[in-house]
Order: structure tokens, then sequence, then C-alpha cells
């Protein structure tokens, strides 16, 4: 593939953080322009970090990207910082929501436009364009949003990146601790910002199933590596990932590390 | 009967105005705690560097008052430049603590700059407001109360509305806010940190020359003041750290609090309480009501 169909282009990344501790061993994944796609694996498999060295935001997290490339939009994001990437229209939603609490919903949502210079009449055009895929924002715009539910405060900090006019957005764990009928609700809002806005997402999630089923792409990673990677299609008829990932368990093997020990130890046994 | 009335009021008027110059010195502490979470030490050295520097720009150069305020603030504004610049960038990653060392370090650095520039002397400070009983208010009302209190009190108001409307209506105000909600997810949105850091360093630096000027007239521009400005720290612990209402509310409790226990119970203890009777009722509030009236309570998700 050509760089031009991709927006992101992560190329054997390892990242380390305090330099002594190892969080990524060799990971390279690919976002098409347009497309969905889904970071996947088990609490501690190097999911954010991945999301993080792609949004610079690993800085203040004392980590670092010591082996590899990460090209975005065609250019290396490698001198950039945070806010310079949401200029480049990358931005990321984080873990666990991280809403304002002290300011409205729509205080929220207008702090997504701080880096864009916009007038008075800008920000409300736009603030009416985002309502019209959260409605249930508009209903508690004047609402303190730590006062507001798990389900509404995603809301909040995805409008409030959309704010941001990005062409990519990285969504970590946007379904958290939030209710089936809201994991719905919130992927039909991100398909629709998908489709609609034609924003490219990349999104890490545990929630195997649902994620696949609204995603184009998917990878798997591993204690740091990518482990298997492929359509959202053929991930989700895969036996491998069925019994991983989707619950439909035999022999109570955990991970990918299993499988490919007791597959070589099969090999020795024919051999 | 009327007269021991009369003599009330007048202590508790007279603290609580004074309470507002508790309340400009707390109000620069609140700037920098809600924007980075520390407790700016060198506050009390900003102001001393910064009324000991308008002092010295009148008086060594013949600089008249207002230009001299002026350049005054600006100066601040260079200090919190340099501070964004030099300890807080170097020091984004680290901890809370470390920060709150480095500002300790940092009104060191203050001190010593002020005093090597403008010498060790006790300065006079004439802002041309008089600390003496307003007369129209002695003979209508019958009470003692300083103009320069007033005056305090007035300058005082108009900071805190200002600098509300800034916070509340303004785009870096909003920043601002956002910042101190959650720094890692305002830069995650692009809200450029230091931007916020330097308009809050700045902003404190000017309400630092505020109440120096304040502080200096009544007591002269020297180097107690740096010691005067911990006492926004009790202030600080009834109002709360990250709330300006509570630091103007706290600034005249302490105010009152402290004349009125002085003239009234002060002599069973030998006089000379105001000095520590403060810290005794931020003693029962840290133990009674840590954030304090109006501070933020902590909201944490598990």
């Amino acid at each position: 593939m050509s760089t031009s169909t991709n927006i992101l282009d992560i190329k054997n990344i390892e990242v380390t953080y305090d330099n002594v501790i190892l969080a990524l061993h060799d990971v390279s994944l690919k976002v098409p322009k347009g497309k969905v796609v889904a970071l996947l694996g088990a609490n501690g498999a190097g999911k954010s970090t991945t999301l993080k060295a792609v949004s610079t935001m690993l800085a203040s997290e004392r980590g670092k990207v010591t082996k590899g490339t990460i090209e975005y939009d065609g250019t290396s994001i490698e001198k950039q910082n945070p806010s310079q990437m949401v200029g480049l229209g990358m931005v990321q939603v984080l873990e666990g929501r991280r809403c304002f609490g002290h300011l409205t919903v729509e205080e929220n949502i207008i702090a997504g436009a701080y880096s864009r210079k916009l007038s008075k009449g800008d920000i409300n055009q736009e603030l009416e364009k985002i309502y019209t895929y959260f409605i249930r924002l508009k209903e508690r715009r004047k609402s303190q949003a730590a006062f507001t539910s798990g389900g509404e405060q995603q809301m909040i900090a995805v409008a409030r990146a959309m704010m941001a006019k990005p062409k990519m957005l990285l969504l970590d764990e946007p379904t958290m601790g939030l209710a089936p009928q809201l994991v719905a609700e919130i992927f039909n809002i991100v398909k629709e910002l998908n489709t609609k806005e034609g924003v490219s997402i990349l999104l890490a999630e545990q929630n195997t199933n649902v994620a696949l089923k609204n995603s184009d792409y998917g990878y798997i990673i591993e204690t740091g590596r990518v482990m298997l990677d492929g359509t959202a299609k053929s991930l989700l008829s895969n036996d491998q990932v069925k019994e991983l990932y989707l619950g439909i368990s035999k022999k109570g093997r955990k991970n990918f590390r299993d499988v490919l020990k007791e597959e070589s130890l099969t090999k020795k046994k024919i051999n | 009967m009327v007269e021991e009335l009369l003599f009330f009021m007048e202590v508790l008027v007279g603290g609580l105005l004074a309470g507002t110059m508790y309340s400009l010195v707390a109000l620069g502490f609140v700037l920098i705690f809600k924007a980075s979470a520390t407790f700016n030490f060198s506050q009390g050295a900003m102001v001393f560097f910064s009324v000991l520097a308008f002092c010295g720009f009148m008086q060594d150069f013949n600089i008249p008052f207002v230009l001299a305020f002026i350049l005054a603030a600006l100066l601040m504004v260079v200090v919190g430049l340099c501070t964004e610049r030099f300890v807080l960038r170097p020091l984004m990653n680290a901890s809370e603590d470390t920060v709150l060392m480095a500002t300790i370090g940092l009104g060191y650095v203050l001190e010593g700059l002020a005093q090597a520039a403008w010498g060790v002397e006790v300065r006079r400070l004439d802002l041309g407001i008089g600390d003496f009983p307003v007369p129209w208010i002695a003979d209508n009302l019958k009470l003692f109360i300083s103009a320069l209190d007033i005056t305090a009190g007035l300058v005082a108001a108009i900071m805190i509305i200002g600098l509300f409307l800034l916070f509340k209506y303004t785009k870096i105000g909003l920043g601002l806010r956002a910042v101190a909600d959650d720094a890692g997810a305002a830069s995650s949105i692009g809200i450029p940190l230091k931007h916020i850091m330097l308009l809050v360093w700045s902003a404190a630096g000017v309400v630092a020359l505020v109440a120096g000027c304040m502080w200096g007239a009544r007591a002269g521009v020297q180097f107690a003041l740096v010691d005067l400005a911990l006492k926004a720290l009790p202030v600080l612990i009834i109002g709360g750290f990250s709330s300006i209402p509570g630091a103007i509310i706290g600034g005249l409790i302490i105010g009152a609090v402290e004349k009125v226990l002085e003239v009234y119970i002060g002599p069973f203890f030998g006089g000379a309480i105001e000095g520590w009777a403060p810290y005794v009722l931020a003693i029962f509030f840290l133990l009674y009501r840590p954030e304090g009236l109006f501070g933020e309570k902590i909201i944490r998700r598990v």
C-alpha cells in the first residue's frame, strides 16, 4: 500500500517507560484513510501505550518511542507535541473519559475548539452540528459534567474531541464500564462520525465482539506484540479469536502464547 | 451600651477591611494552585519583589507613579515568563512535590534579586492615601475606619470581579479552568499548557504587586512582607485552595476574627494573639473540613 492511502502508518515501534520498562516490543499497524481500525487485547497488552505513542502524549508519562517510526498523513510525528498533533487533526480521547468535572457539558465541548481560531458565531454553529450527533448532550448542556452519567461523560469526551475538527480520532476504551445498550449507542455515534464526517478511527477495546462488528480491520496485541491481524470479518470467524477473545472457550487456553506453545509441542510429537 | 456596640463595629469593620488585604495575597496563591495544583511558596517573595521594584522605579529613577506601576506590572509578567520557561517547563513531568520545592527555591531567588537590585533598607511607600480615619465616616457614623483599609477593600473587589470575568467569559479563562480540572485531558485536546502557565503566573505577579502596595503603604516596604504573605495559608485552609470566592471570604474571616479576638480575648493571654489565632482556627478547619468552606471536593473515580 502506498502512504497516501494510509492516514497512519506505524512501523515496528518499541516503547519504554522511564528508560527501563519495555511496554511495546514490536508493533506495526496501518489505518487506511476513512476506515475504522480496532486494536484489541487484554489489560496491559499495550493498547493505550500504542495510542499515546501516536498522539505523542507518551512524553508526559515519561515514555518514549525507542525504535521504529510513526507516520501520520505521510510525515513523521517524531518532533511533535500533543497540541501540535491536535493542530494537524489528530485527537486522542483518553481512557476513562477525563471530562472537566467542574465545567458544564457545553463548556467541556467548547474547550475542544481551543486549538482553532473561531468566532463566537462559528463556535455556536459547530456546537449545533456536534449536537446533531449527541442529542442527549444538548438536553444536558447546562449540567456540570461531573454529575452526568458514565455514558454521557463518554459522549462529552468524544464530542469535545470532535470540536477540534479531527481527521483522525484515537479512542481509548470508549465503552469501558458501560451498560450494553450504551455500548451500542456509543458505537453507533462512532460509526456515524466515521461515515458522515469522514474521520478515520483507531480504537482500543477489550470488548472484542462489539469492536470488530463496528470496525473494518483489527489487530490483536499481547504483551506488547501484534499477534494477529486481519479484516474484522476474518477475525470474527477466526477460531482462535473466538476461543481466546470471544469467550467460546475450550481446553482453557488463555492467549496466543499458549496456542503457539501447543502447536510447537504437537509438531515435536509428529516429528 | 451604644458606645460598646459602636466599638465592636469599629473593630469588626476594621478587621474585615484588613482582611481584604489577606484576600489579595491569597488570591495569588489560588491562581497558581488552580493551574498547577501547587502551593506557591514564592508568592510572598513575589509580593516583596514586585513592590520593591515599584518603589525602586519611583524613588531611584524618579519615574512617575502610574508609569512605575505599569513597569512593575510588566516586570512581573517577565518574571512569570521566566518562571514558566526555566522552572516549570523543565519540571513538566515531575511530581507535584518537586514543583513545590522549586517554588521555595524560586522564592529565595526573587528575595535575593530584589535586595541585590534595590537594597535592603525599609522604604516608605506613599500612595497618597492616608492610614487614618476617614473624617466623614467618623463624623456621621461615629466609626473610625482607615482610608487605606477602605481603598484596599475597593481594590480587592475590583480585582476579584475582573478575574471572575476573565475566567468565566474568555477563551483563555476556559482553558485555565480546563487545565485546573484535568491537565492531561486539556493537553489531549490541544490546550497549550505553557500559555496557561504563563497567564496564571503573570496574573499572580500582578495580584502580588497590588497586594504589596497595600501592605507596603501600611507597614513599609520591607523584607517582613515575605512572612506576612504566609498569613494567606490559614486564609486558604479556611476558604479552600482552589476557590477564588473562598480566598476572599477566608481573608475576611481571618481579618475579622483576629481583630475581634485580639481586642476581647487578647488581654487574657497577655495580648498579641493576632499572630497565632488564625493558625489555631486553621487547625480546626483541617480537622473538621479539610477542603475548606468553598474548596472543590475531590472527586475520584475508583
